[in-house]
């Protein structure tokens, strides 16, 4: 009981000291620009961007949406995949030692490479957005499931083995709920990646979605809203990645999580 | 009578040479301890016996019917190691249905709630792993090993890492289930002590490749408790398996 509070107590203070650094940042950040008056086309000041951010509200929202589910589509795709490849090259040596070398190249060549391919082959609209997302976010399951399946210790695998389990009953009742921990750390560093890979596809080619504004915005100079897009874009990617957090809480809630 | 009897029992990893011509019987409803120094192959002679794996050399023969140790039936076997392997996601009750399920008992929830107020832990049916102390967690694997009704109970070093004074409360409530249920044990320990306070025999191993250098009976009588400790047959007995491992 004891540790369950001092945990909570350390749970709030985790959240305070963030905060108070950001207002902090953002307050010397405001004096910065006024001071050196810094004109708003280099570095706009924090109020500026709250206030366009305000005002382009339903625009950025739309936008947002638009990017947000590119990214939630690549990365259901992307982790289902993922996990069951991941799963074959835990059961089988060849296909890992055969497909590991071409898996580790294909995740080095970085992602703005290829995606003016997948504009070319699935066109401006959201399939070749969610193809960006989904490769990218494709890796890190595949490692980690593997890593995960492997990782049950010899005195579990002896404990099953004494019960007569079959190799089905081991998978679902021992190495996956093993691997799960493992999955988890995988689809939220994939969550951030989803939107990157959404993001860079609309770059290359689209008319809507948060990397169109950013990139329309800048053509047009309008650089109060590029930093507004920028501020949208992140704070997506935290709303992405808290959400998958909240779900490993309550799915593994016998394992430490490490954040 | 009999119901396990090792005959040239030897074993190799590799070229590392672990169990020498190892002989001994288990009679029914007997309670048979392990002893030896630590990495002697103790546990691996109590995995070859539990067919977990199958020796280089020898004959494993149970219920006197001479079988591949890959045929063996183990269910006739409940495993108890000196990790508990608990599965973290499952509550107690849900650890010890685990091998009902795995055959596909139906009784399973009846049959492990049962096992449980056995070892003394039906209040903790629906508590994690994480939120037991080392001891019960040891007793839930107790139950676990218990729960598919095995006439033989295999355990390796169960309460290696327990503190002498839970060490001494569970040896006493496992002589008391041992005693309830009569199930045949082979207990694998490296504290003499333990053995004599637990066992109707204590085999004695010699260093890798092991050996038996000795086969003591302990001829003091049941129920036994920790105050036994300080009587002199106990006494006796300690030191003279002492002596037999000194003398290696």
């Amino acid at each position: 009981m004891a540790s369950q509070s001092t945990k909570k107590r350390i749970g709030t203070a985790d959240w305070l000291l963030p905060s108070a650094f950001l207002v902090l940042i953002l307050f010397v950040w405001e004096i910065i620009t006024h001071f050196f008056s810094i004109p708003e086309f280099l570095l706009p000041g924090p109020m500026a961007i709250g206030k366009s951010i305000f005002s382009d509200r339903s625009v950025l929202l739309f936008h947002a949406g638009i990017t947000l589910s590119e990214a939630v589509c690549g990365f259901i795709i992307a982790n289902l995949f993922g996990v069951a490849v991941g799963t074959l090259f835990a059961y089988s040596k060849t296909l890992k030692r055969g497909l590991y070398p071409f898996a580790i190249a294909l995740k080095t060549t970085p992602i703005i490479a290829i995606a003016p391919l997948f504009i070319l082959w699935f066109g401006n609209g959201p399939i070749s957005k969610i193809a960006a997302a989904a490769i990218i976010s494709f890796f890190p399951a595949v490692v980690n499931t593997t890593r995960g399946l492997k990782s049950v210790s010899q005195d579990s695998l002896d404990l099953f083995k004494s019960f007569s389990a079959k190799s089905y009953q081991l998978f679902m009742k021992l190495r996956f709920p093993t691997a799960l921990p493992y999955i988890f750390s995988a689809l939220k560093i994939s969550s951030s990646l989803a939107v990157v890979g959404a993001i860079v596809g609309e770059f290359v080619g689209a008319n809507k979605g948060m990397g169109y504004f950013i990139i329309i915005n800048y053509y047009h100079f309008e650089i109060v809203k590029v930093f507004s897009g920028v501020v949208v874009v992140a704070l997506t990617g935290i709303l992405f990645f808290g959400v998958i957090s909240m779900i490993e809480k309550k799915v593994i809630f016998w394992a430490k999580i490490d954040e | 009578m009999s119901i396990i009897s090792l005959q040239n029992v030897c074993h190799q990893y590799d070229d590392l040479e672990v169990l020498d011509q190892i002989n001994f019987d288990l009679d029914n409803g007997e309670f048979v301890s392990i002893v030896g120094p630590s990495g002697c192959g103790k546990s691996t002679l109590l995995k070859i016996i539990g067919g977990l794996i199958k020796p280089r050399e020898g004959i494993i023969n149970v219920k006197n019917s001479a079988i591949d140790a890959e045929l063996l039936e183990r269910r006739s076997f409940g495993f108890v190691f000196q990790d508990p392997i608990l599965l973290p996601w499952r509550t107690a009750l849900k650890n010890v249905e685990l091998p009902l399920e795995i055959v596909g008992d139906r009784n399973s929830t009846t049959k492990a709630k049962e096992i449980l107020s056995l070892v003394g832990l039906k209040e903790f049916e629906c508590f994690y792993p994480p939120a037991l102390s080392g001891g019960m967690q040891q007793r839930v694997a107790i139950a676990r090993a218990l729960v598919v009704n095995p006439s033989i109970l295999l355990m390796d070093e169960p309460f290696g890492s327990l503190d002498e004074f839970n060490r001494d409360r569970l040896n006493v409530e496992l002589l008391k289930i041992w005693q309830e249920t009569k199930k045949s044990v082979i207990f694998v320990t490296h504290s003499i002590s333990e053995a004599v306070l637990l066992s109707n025999r204590v085999i004695v191993l010699s260093e890798r490749p092991a050996k038996v250098i000795a086969i003591k009976k302990i001829d003091l009588s049941y129920p036994r408790t920790a105050e036994l400790k300080q009587s002199k047959e106990y006494i006796d007995n300690v030191l003279w398996l002492r002596n037999q491992l000194k003398r290696e």
